[in-house]
């Protein structure tokens, strides 16, 4: 059968036409690619960094606990302790396991373990007071010089004066290796030691738990002012121009970038109201001064797509508007609300900039234990560690990148399962 | 011709406005009590919307204004001493689409009783529910699933569970906006059953797309066009003979 004329002129053009889809699609596949390819990159640098950052190097060391010398006042308070001679007690056994004679041989053995081994022998023996007057095995991390060492950061190859180890130490290492008294163990100072500039004994607890606080303030603000606000203007508030300059200046408010938050919170927070500066609180104000906008946003949305009919339903048997609302539309709307907020907070979880302004990147040794007590939060403590010039703060900096981007997983992970637990269909 | 006994619903030279447009142009009609009272009329003639006005559902839509006078057993409803709440709670509405709440069977009839605080107890609200359910026909097939979403409900069912919902506050007036729109013939057909049963106690206005419907359900019909009242009258006599000739091209078939 004879084409017609319709099926001629399309046929001829159907070959552009492929071509032309093929194209579209190859540009989308190299995008996507593109995009694989940079968060395999991403994600391959933080793991090979952050993975080997959660172990480090640590020496077990046969311990005499001798009460008389450790705990001079024998109630094992904390000043007794401090008066009692650890830090004397671990170095003779390392000058014996060393075997160290000289003064200089003496010097660099000493140096071996990390500054914190002291405190560490008097919290084992708080923890442990049955085994006083007992001899112990005990775990010291090594200084982060003798870890990077065992690491293959620092070469016997190079020049003794290139390198911050020198030969009598590394001689020492070798020795104490060959004993098999070094051991290569999941970090214990990671996850619970606080701010250090020790590189062994710097960890992210005190920012963690900066970061929980921190976030539980921005939560109990913003949340609750987010709904309120996008229910009286989705619900209640009347169309005018000025209610209309308002949904804009919530947009807008979304696109303002963070450090001007910050400095928001500086003039108003600490400035006018005289609240301390480095708190959880005044972060989680400006966090949640900052989250707002997307909270709202996000809620606005959520009411929105609460079909009108339920409202007819509501008021069409006498309920009133507010009833109609809290009984029907904002349950409704609850489930998009809280994944809205979700990711504002996940967002608030990543926020440096502003808590920069207010003071949260001081160094703080404490783990804070209310709001209002001096912290820091898990960016802000990369951001620091990421200054540091020792290695292992290269690696621990990975390691607490990977630590945030799992709260992050869990966060969005928390945010799909309550959208998934808590969506109705009507 | 059959008289109107008792006069419930007064609408006197009503207009309604959506902004500069005017949707309803002075109509003045009596609804009487514990009847069916059909309106009929083209697409967008504003039956509906003259509908909304008897219980104020218009008040909801930005810019809408009504001029005149209506009146529900006596009282101006437009009055500004009137609250909406137990107007509506005296003239309850059902919609064109069926809009049962995502909720259990039990809570969509329990919610109108629950917020008026008709029932002191929960066998009291059981009692309640029981009597809605059943005036609305749908006791029989939901008595042992009232924990279930009535949304699980089939479509003419969920309308019947509008209806209990709406009958549960005891209403005087029900208005239907084109109930059975969205409803198979059998669904229609059992609505319609409904409502000839529910007019023994209630006064019900319905708005219509289907002649048929009117002219099987309703014993007063009135016909609307481009926002005025053409014609209003018995049923039988506005089906049979139309005073009006735009009536009579409607019912006819050739406008719509």
């Amino acid at each position: 059968m004879p084409l017609t004329k319709t099926e001629q002129i399309v046929n001829a053009s159907l070959k552009a036409r492929r071509k032309k889809e093929r194209a579209f699609q190859l540009f989308g596949i190299a995008a996507i690619a593109l995009a694989l390819f940079f968060l395999v990159t991403l994600m391959g640098s933080i793991l090979s960094k952050g993975i080997p950052g959660f172990f480090q190097y640590y020496i077990t060391l046969e311990i005499e606990l001798d009460r008389e010398r450790l705990d001079p006042l024998g109630d094992l308070s904390e000043q007794s302790l401090f008066d009692g001679q650890a830090k004397k007690i671990i170095e003779e056994v390392v000058l014996e396991k060393t075997g160290a004679k000289s003064r200089n041989g003496r010097k660099a053995a000493r140096k071996l373990l990390s500054n914190g081994s002291d405190t560490r022998l008097t919290s084992f023996v708080r923890a442990n007071p049955s085994l006083l007057n007992s001899t112990q095995k005990v775990k010291f991390a090594l200084d982060d010089d003798a870890d990077s060492y065992f690491r293959g950061f620092v070469k016997k190859e190079t020049p003794e004066q290139q390198r911050r180890l020198s030969n009598i130490q590394i001689e020492y290492l070798d020795k104490m290796n060959e004993d098999g008294l070094i051991s290569h163990e999941i970090s214990d100072y990671l996850f619970f030691g606080s701010a250090s500039r020790n590189a062994e004994m710097a960890g992210i607890k005190g920012a963690a738990i900066g970061s929980v606080l921190t976030l539980l303030v921005c939560f109990v603000i913003a949340f609750p002012i987010g709904v309120a606000t996008a229910v009286y203007l989705e619900e209640f508030a009347p169309k005018n121009k000025i209610t209309e300059i308002i949904e804009i200046n919530i947009n807008n408010l979304a696109a303002v970038p963070s450090v001007v938050f910050g400095i928001l919170g500086l003039a108003i927070f600490i400035n006018l109201f005289g609240l301390p500066r480095s708190i959880p609180l005044v972060g989680g104000m400006v966090l949640a001064l900052m989250t707002l906008p997307t909270i709202i946003i996000s809620s606005r949305a959520a009411i929105k797509s609460v079909p009108p009919s339920i409202r007819d339903g509501a008021l069409g048997v006498g309920a009133s508007k507010v009833q109609a609302t809290m009984h029907h539309v904002v349950p409704l709307a609850i489930p998009g609300m809280l994944t809205g907020t979700i990711i504002g907070m996940a967002q608030a979880l990543g926020e440096t900039a502003p808590l920069l302004m207010i003071g949260m990147v001081a160094f703080i040794v404490d783990i804070p234990g209310s709001v209002t007590e001096p912290g820091t939060v898990l960016p802000v403590q990369i951001f620091m560690w990421a200054d540091f010039a020792e290695r292992m703060f290269v690696q621990k900096t990975s390691s607490a990148i990977i630590i945030l981007l799992l709260f992050l997983i869990l966060m969005n992970g928390g945010a799909i399962w309550l959208r998934k637990k808590l969506e109705r269909r009507w | 011709m059959t008289d109107i006994v008792e006069t419930i619903v007064n609408c006197d030279g009503v207009s309604v406005f959506y902004g500069e447009n005017r949707a309803i142009n002075n109509i003045s009609i009596d609804i009487g009590k514990q009847s069916i009272t059909a309106f009929i009329g083209p697409s967008g003639c504003g039956k509906s919307t003259f509908l909304r006005t008897i219980n104020r559902m218009n008040d909801t839509i930005e810019g809408c204004r009504i001029e005149g006078r209506v009146t529900v057993d006596g009282q101006d409803i437009y009055d500004a001493s009137v609250d909406v709440v137990p107007l509506r709670a005296k003239v309850g509405m059902v919609f064109q689409k069926p809009n049962p709440f995502p909720k259990t069977i039990y809570e969509n009839v329990a919610y109108g009783p629950r917020i008026h605080g008709l029932a002191r107890n929960k066998s009291q609200l059981d009692d309640i529910v029981e009597k809605a359910l059943t005036g609305a026909g749908l006791w029989a097939e939901v008595r042992d699933r009232l924990q279930d979403s009535g949304t699980s409900l089939s479509g003419g069912q969920q309308q019947r569970l509008c209806i209990a919902r709406t009958i549960a506050v005891e209403p005087q007036i029900i208005l239907m906006d084109e109930p059975c729109s969205a409803l198979d013939p059998i669904a229609t057909s059992k609505i319609e059953a409904l409502m000839s049963e529910l007019s023994n106690e209630y006064t019900i206005i319905i708005v219509t797309h289907s002649m048929q419907q009117a002219a099987r359900v309703s014993q007063k019909t009135a016909y609307f066009h481009l926002g005025n009242l053409i014609e209003y009258g018995d049923t039988k006599e506005i089906f049979v003979r139309p005073k009006d000739p735009q009536t009579e091209a409607y019912i006819s078939g050739k406008i719509g």
